[in-house]
């Protein structure tokens, strides 16, 4: 097969089998195009999706068509000296309706990247595996990881290349490579920008409020997991698209480690205990 | 960008010109329900295909078995249903035929994901449950959003009446805020999966003018799949 | 929300860019960079949507780069702002138009100091000094008042720091700190940041 790939014979058409090579089969490979190269999506047969689904879901009284996608919502990471920590919420609402209490908003790309995500969650689970693939090819190519500033260059280019069409992303990658821990936010703008903290999503205005008021870059690993953990309960209580399993991740020169997931009714109770206890 | 449209440049509009909506989309109705155990999963959907105020059919399954081990239910816009289903068993084929081995329900779920998400821009407008035996043997369910968000449940309603159903479930079988200790808890057994998703439906029959006539039941287990069908409301 | 500066000497250009990093009405960053050094004797300054603004300023500073590689001479900052203003015009008339407003700043040993203002339809204007954004509303007249043909470096500083202590009084939202660069016969150098704090000792 090596030579026949250096003589290019494979291109030649009796080299092809002929049963995959029709009209039909062709026709129907388009149907999954996606399949063979995940950048090419279908095409809608109209101009600007954006506007043209709007249309469609704003007549959703009249004829009953709800398109209503998976939202996330809250997540939050931030460095300090024992590495990033992730912290996120499991809640998944499509318009209303609580989809799941239960989604896994932090993904595992490699053993030295996570990504957050919050938006669309089909957008985001999609591109982080088309993300996980790239980062594992870059490894094969270069026998290297790739490092925290690649691989969100990668999602932020893709998330460029659609702009405008639609797509609903903020995420968040960290990851820990030869320069140290990395925490990079990327959204569906095409917006990429290192940084010692962030948050995303609708509950992120809570989260901020206790994360600015209790940071600080020399925490100890407990403390500052519990700072994740309390910034997304409190985000969990104030927002109402927020809420669920509270998940917390913290990544070392190690690899991630996968601190706690727990729910957030269970902590509400801890931490009134904590208080009345005071 | 917006701004390159056609409406913002009123000077050029061609008077008495009228741009139809396009709306290529129906709400046909239907409801799903499945259930995945320890070794086994049920998946159950009703059987009326409507539209508007009128019924279609009242025998319409919903439920399309894609392999021995795999079914997947799938309601909304029943065109789309179809053309779905009938792309996912073309690529189970030629899956088969490339690898000689039948897809396991994990990889048919990835598939079902990626394929859905391709029509990102302009989706398929369907409420997917997927149910069956997983590589381990053991009983799953996998849920979608319209553009291929899949999550791995061990129970779940979708179509119309999915919002009325999930509650149902999340009680009867999840036993959700029942604070019981782990060994309190009953083990879910296929007779009571069975008919707790029955019971689920005859209750959304008498409230979901979408859903009723008959519910067909399929039980999925590694021997095989048994169905059922229990009658329901036929007004 | 951002602003942008920048103001030109006999032999030198000054730019000063504000630091936030805004998504609706939250500030992500206070410490975003958004003046970039492209060559030896030549920096932009961005702004405008989020993401355009980092490819846009990418995609020009990397053929800027290629050009040299190429030819083995830097593209003089005239022809930089053309080249920038010529690829901004040609995407505004694609589906993709970059909405990003910029100061394209160098200096050239033939030409002297150049600064090229470049708005979002590719309008492009040689200026003496100029801004972007809601703070340069406030900024225009201060220009007016206080520059003049043989102004120094440490005055268009000092001009600078007058802008910014408006900015900071009169614009509603709050821009705390503003880098500062400047290009002149010995190349591109950042100075102190402009900061409430600093403005206030």
């Amino acid at each position: 097969m090596a030579l026949a790939e250096i003589c290019k014979i494979s291109n030649a058409s009796y080299m092809r089998p002929t049963a995959w090579a029709t009209d039909d089969v062709n026709e129907l490979k388009s149907y999954a195009s996606n399949f063979e190269n995940p950048y090419t999506l279908a095409a809608p047969p109209f101009a600007n999706p954006v506007e043209n689904l709007n249309k469609i879901q704003a007549n959703a009284d009249k004829t009953g068509i709800k398109i209503e996608f998976d939202h996330g919502t809250t997540t939050l990471g931030f460095k300090f000296k024992g590495g990033v920590i992730l912290a996120v919420d499991s809640r998944a609402t499509g318009g209303q309706y609580i989809g799941s209490q239960s989604m896994k908003k932090i993904v595992e790309i490699n053993d030295f990247l996570l990504g957050t995500l919050a938006g669309g969650a089909a957008d985001c689970v999609y591109w982080d595996r088309v993300l996980s693939k790239e980062c594992r090819l870059h490894e094969l190519r270069n026998k290297e990881r790739i490092s925290v500033a690649a691989a969100s260059k990668i999602m932020a280019n893709i998330a460029h290349e659609y702009k405008g069409m639609g797509l609903s992303m903020g995420m968040m990658l960290a990851g820990y490579d030869k320069r140290g821990p990395g925490l990079y936010y990327v959204d569906s703008e095409g917006s990429r920008t290192a940084g010692n903290l962030f948050s995303v999503g609708s509950g992120s205005i809570f989260a901020y409020g206790v994360l600015d008021s209790g940071y600080d870059y020399n925490l100890e690993d407990e403390a500052a997991q519990e700072l994740g953990r309390r910034a997304i309960y409190h985000a969990t209580h104030r927002d109402a698209y927020s809420g669920g399993i509270i998940r917390v991740y913290h990544m070392t020169k190690n690899g991630f480690k996968v601190i706690s997931n727990e729910d957030c009714e269970m902590l509400h109770y801890k931490y009134q205990a904590e208080k009345a206890a005071q | 960008m917006s701004f390159l449209s056609i409406d913002h440049f009123s000077d050029y509009k061609v008077h008495g010109a009228q741009r139809p909506d396009f709306s290529p989309y129906e709400s046909n109705g239907g409801s799903i329900v499945a259930i995945a155990g320890d070794d086994f999963a049920v998946i159950a959907a009703d059987t009326r295909l409507s539209s508007g105020y009128s019924i279609h059919s009242r025998t319409q399954t919903k439920l399309f078995q894609l392999s021995p081990l795999t079914v997947l239910g799938s309601t909304g816009c029943w065109c789309d249903t179809l053309s779905l289903t009938s792309l996912m068993r073309v690529r189970m084929q030629m899956y088969e035929h490339t690898h000689l081995r039948t897809m396991t329900t994990d990889a048919v779920a990835q598939m079902l994901s990626i394929t859905m998400y391709n029509r990102r821009f302009f989706p398929y407008y369907v409420s997917n449950i997927l149910a069956g035996i997983d590589k381990n043997g053991k009983g799953v369910v996998f849920s979608y959003d319209p553009i291929g968000h899949c999550e791995n449940a061990k129970c779940r309603a979708g179509g119309t009446a999915g919002p009325l159903l999930q509650p149902v479930l999340d009680n009867q079988i999840q036993l959700k805020n029942m604070n019981l200790d782990e060994k309190d808890k009953p083990i879910l057994t296929k007779e009571r999966a069975v008919s707790v998703a029955s019971d689920t439906f005859i209750s959304a029959a008498e409230r979901d003018i979408y859903t009723g006539d008959f519910v067909e039941i399929k039980i999925i287990t590694k021997d095989g799949i048994e169905s059922m069908t229990i009658n329901l409301r036929k007004d | 929300m951002e602003t942008l500066l920048g103001i030109k000497g006999r032999d030198f250009v000054m730019l000063a860019a504000d630091t936030t990093h805004a998504r609706s009405i939250v500030v992500m960053k206070h410490d975003q960079n958004k003046i970039h050094q492209v060559s030896d004797n030549l920096m932009i300054s961005t702004m405008g949507e989020s993401g355009d603004t980092e490819q846009f300023t990418e995609f020009i500073s990397k053929n800027i780069a290629l050009y040299k590689m190429r030819n083995g001479y830097d593209l003089s900052p005239r022809s930089a702002a053309h080249f920038t203003r010529k690829n901004l015009a040609e995407y505004l008339r694609s589906r993709t138009p970059y909405q990003v407003f910029m100061f394209v700043a160098g200096y050239d040993a033939q030409e002297g100091p150049e600064l090229v203002f470049i708005d979002y339809l590719a309008n492009a204007k040689a200026l003496n000094h100029g801004g972007h954004g809601y703070g340069s509303m406030f900024t225009a007249s201060i220009f007016d008042r206080y520059w003049h043909p043989n102004i120094t470096q440490d005055e268009a500083y000092e001009v600078l720091k007058k802008c910014v202590q408006e900015i900071q009084k009169r614009l509603i939202v709050n821009l705390n700190n503003f880098n500062v660069m400047v290009v002149d016969p010995n190349g591109v150098k950042k100075l102190d940041t402009i900061m409430a704090s600093s403005l206030a000792a």
